[in-house]
């Protein structure tokens, strides 16, 4: 998918004056994150954080572990009679998708919601080589039809109002007209299952892969990703390596936790052990199984002080409950991933030059911090981020040296008091509530403090007098 | 694609380990702390749990009973997809439905409107089945037709995942990796992808029937 996330202060813009955006997202978030609330502390606040701190614990080991895990995990997988592979880049996960599309003569592929499938772009990449692509996620369905991207991690079109949805359907597939969600839902069940039933090839994602025994684990609600990992001859999951787990114990907790972050759920409709392609004394299942380790960049987080980035679960709470994209909806943050946990990876994976409005798009309130089950410290790598940004001068070095001008004129209490009475003064004087010439852009979008006519040190110092 | 892996593996192993300070958990945490252990108590934990996700539970006092639920559900159909009835718990199953008139279809058979079948375990916590895939317990009819209807002793309630999990530890979990595709059905499917708006039966079934026996 391309990215356009410098483009956030304009897109958010946009999206505040969008009444229609504004509704629905506040609404799908407000929902979210009081059921998740009800569903991580049903048996007690203690539990909860004590569930949360084992899953967190699971992810960190398993990342401690990776390479180690990534190759056991590859051994068992092929002996469950899996097919490994493994992709540096987004191009060659693409490629590997289309040899196997080739090999199998494959011309219409079936797909379950998967975001490492929106990072690669893969289904321009089979359209544009002749290769029909249906996706069968409701939501994903309609982020289709409507040429759209998902912008959600859970929820692919919490942006749109069901006014906006019934129209699309009724436009773009055909849908006699109605505003009752079940007709809409049974409109589109008959539809895909048609196609469910024809294609030759089914692409998922991957929520979790057990290193010990070699299971491909997902998570799911309607039925489509067991269409798309039964029904096909071939399957194909995408999935990236830092998806690894290490025990089937570690599973246990994170696919519970998953689910209660992500919709209030305590199990997914359906929860997935695959273990392989199906056997000889089995007649359904596909006959070819293949998984495709991503890279695409996590191997070289992993290297760095934001490796805990990779713990990452992706359940959506942090963007439930974080008040900039409550505000800004998931477009906005211009890729796939969007909200805190995508303030921080994409600039990771991308390059901080090509988002760098995305790590002040955060007010650092803590919420996600608070909300993540696996208790990923979004907001100090967003703090870190900021300090690279900084550094690398990439605003053309405003950051830089407005800070160094900051802290020259701080660290000094001389300079500090002059400074305070330079600006009560003026501040007073001229009725400023806006900054001045280069430094307008810090008052732009904040108010301004009214200054008192003594500062604290003032008083303070005089009290001191008074008293001896 | 051999020095794909090659790099990767590299990068990764060239890399300062993140997170050496975490241990192992000595004693893992259930999610569900599940207090109730007599047979009872999770008979009843698990019925109102899975009646919480819009399972409708039959409680069969034995066979006869249990084919007395099944073919009112089934109503007027004559056509059923279904496990092979060395997996089901219910006695003569092939002869029973063919005196009364039922064909057992293909498991797949897109046609068919209710799928029958066993399971390998529920779970009292979540209200969960445990269903494994392996010669005669076929995929499909607890996925394809609309209606889904498991037939289950009571007997094969655990607490809940993780004594799952330990049960197949302690089996050895090559046992269990010989199963293609393990599920653990919660409810019917569903879907809130439209305005959050819940709505039950998106791709899988829109029912499921649990006929529950009780030995």
């Amino acid at each position: 998918m391309n990215i356009q996330s410098n483009n956030f202060p304009t897109a958010a813009r946009k999206a505040i004056n969008d009444p229609d955006l504004q509704s629905a997202v506040a609404f799908g978030t407000n929902l979210g994150f009081q059921k998740r609330k009800l569903a991580m502390y049903a048996d007690g606040f203690e539990h909860g954080e004590a569930m949360r701190q084992q899953s967190a614990g699971a992810k960190r080991r398993a990342l401690h572990k990776l390479p180690d895990l990534l190759e056991q995990a590859e051994a068992n997988m092929q002996k469950n009679g899996m097919t490994v592979l493994w992709a540096e880049d987004a191009d060659e996960a693409n490629r590997l998708m289309l040899d196997i599309a080739r090999r199998h003569h494959v011309k219409l592929v079936a797909k379950s919601k998967s975001m490492a499938t929106e990072e690669t772009g893969l289904n321009h990449a089979l359209e544009a080589n002749g290769i029909e692509v249906l996706e069968t996620d409701l939501g994903e369905y309609i982020v289709q039809l409507g040429q759209e991207t998902p912008s959600h991690i859970v929820v692919p079109i919490v942006h749109k109002t069901k006014a906006a949805i019934r129209d699309l359907l009724v436009s773009k597939a055909r849908m006699p007209p109605t505003d009752d969600t079940g007709k809409m839902t049974e409109f589109a069940r008959d539809l895909l299952r048609q196609k469910f039933l024809q294609a030759d090839m089914g692409v998922s994602g991957g929520n979790f892969v057990i290193a010990e025994t070699g299971s491909l684990c997902l998570v799911s609600n309607e039925g489509n990703a067991r269409m798309v990992t039964t029904l096909p001859k071939v399957h194909v999951a995408l999935v990236g390596i830092e998806k690894i787990v290490e025990t089937m114990e570690d599973y246990a907790s994170l696919t519970q936790v998953l689910p209660r972050s992500a919709t209030g759920q305590t199990m997914t409709v359906y929860t997935h052990i695959i273990n392989g392609p199906r056997r000889p004394t089995e007649s359904d299942g596909p006959e070819h199984l293949y998984v495709i380790f991503l890279d695409n960049g996590r191997s070289r987080v992993y290297a760095t002080e934001y490796a805990e980035a990779l713990a990452c679960i992706r359940c959506g709470a942090c963007l439930n409950g974080c008040p900039v994209y409550q505000v800004t909806g998931g477009h906005a943050y211009g890729w796939v991933y969007p909200g805190p946990i995508g303030a921080v990876i994409t600039p990771l994976l991308k390059g901080l030059e090509n988002a760098s409005p995305l790590p002040h798009a955060s007010s650092l309130c803590g919420t996600c911090k608070q909300v993540c089950p696996v208790d990923i410290d979004i907001p100090r790598m967003l703090l870190d981020l900021r300090k690279d940004l900084a550094e690398r001068k990439l605003d053309g070095g405003q950051w830089w040296l407005g800070l160094r001008v900051w802290s020259w004129v701080n660290s000094s209490p001389l300079r500090f008091a002059l400074a305070g009475r330079l600006s009560s003064f003026a501040m007073r004087t001229f009725s400023m509530k806006k900054l001045p010439g280069p430094l307008k852009g810090w008052t732009a979008h904040r108010t301004i403090p009214s200054f008192a006519r003594k500062s604290f040190r003032q008083v303070w110092m005089e009290r001191e007098k008074k008293l001896r | 694609m051999a020095d794909s892996r090659e790099k990767i593996l590299g990068r990764l192993r060239t890399a300062r380990r993140p997170f050496g300070d975490v241990r192992q958990a000595e004693r893992y945490l259930p999610m569900v702390p599940v207090a109730q252990s007599s047979p009872a108590e999770l008979r009843s934990r698990f019925i109102e749990e899975a009646e919480k996700l819009s399972c409708v539970i039959h409680e069969a006092t034995g066979q006869e009973d249990a084919y007395k639920h099944l073919f009112d559900i089934l109503g007027d159909d004559r056509r059923v997809a279904s496990w092979d009835q060395s997996s089901l718990p219910l006695g003569n199953f092939n002869e029973t439905l063919q005196r009364r008139g039922i064909q057992i279809s293909r498991p797949d058979d897109p046609d068919v409107r209710v799928g029958i079948t066993g399971v390998d375990a529920l779970l009292a916590s979540t209200g969960s089945l445990v269903l494994s895939s392996g010669k005669g317990r076929y995929r499909t009819p607890s996925l394809l037709p609309l209606v889904h209807i498991a037939v289950v002793r009571e007997a094969q309630i655990l607490p809940n995942l993780e004594t799952w999990v330990a049960h197949r530890r302690a089996a050895g979990l090559d046992k269990m990796r010989s199963s293609s595709n393990i599920i653990i059905i919660s409810g019917p499917s569903r879907t809130a992808d439209i305005a959050m708006e819940l709505v039950r039966g998106m791709h899988g079934p829109r029912e499921l029937h649990i006929i529950l026996l009780s030995a």
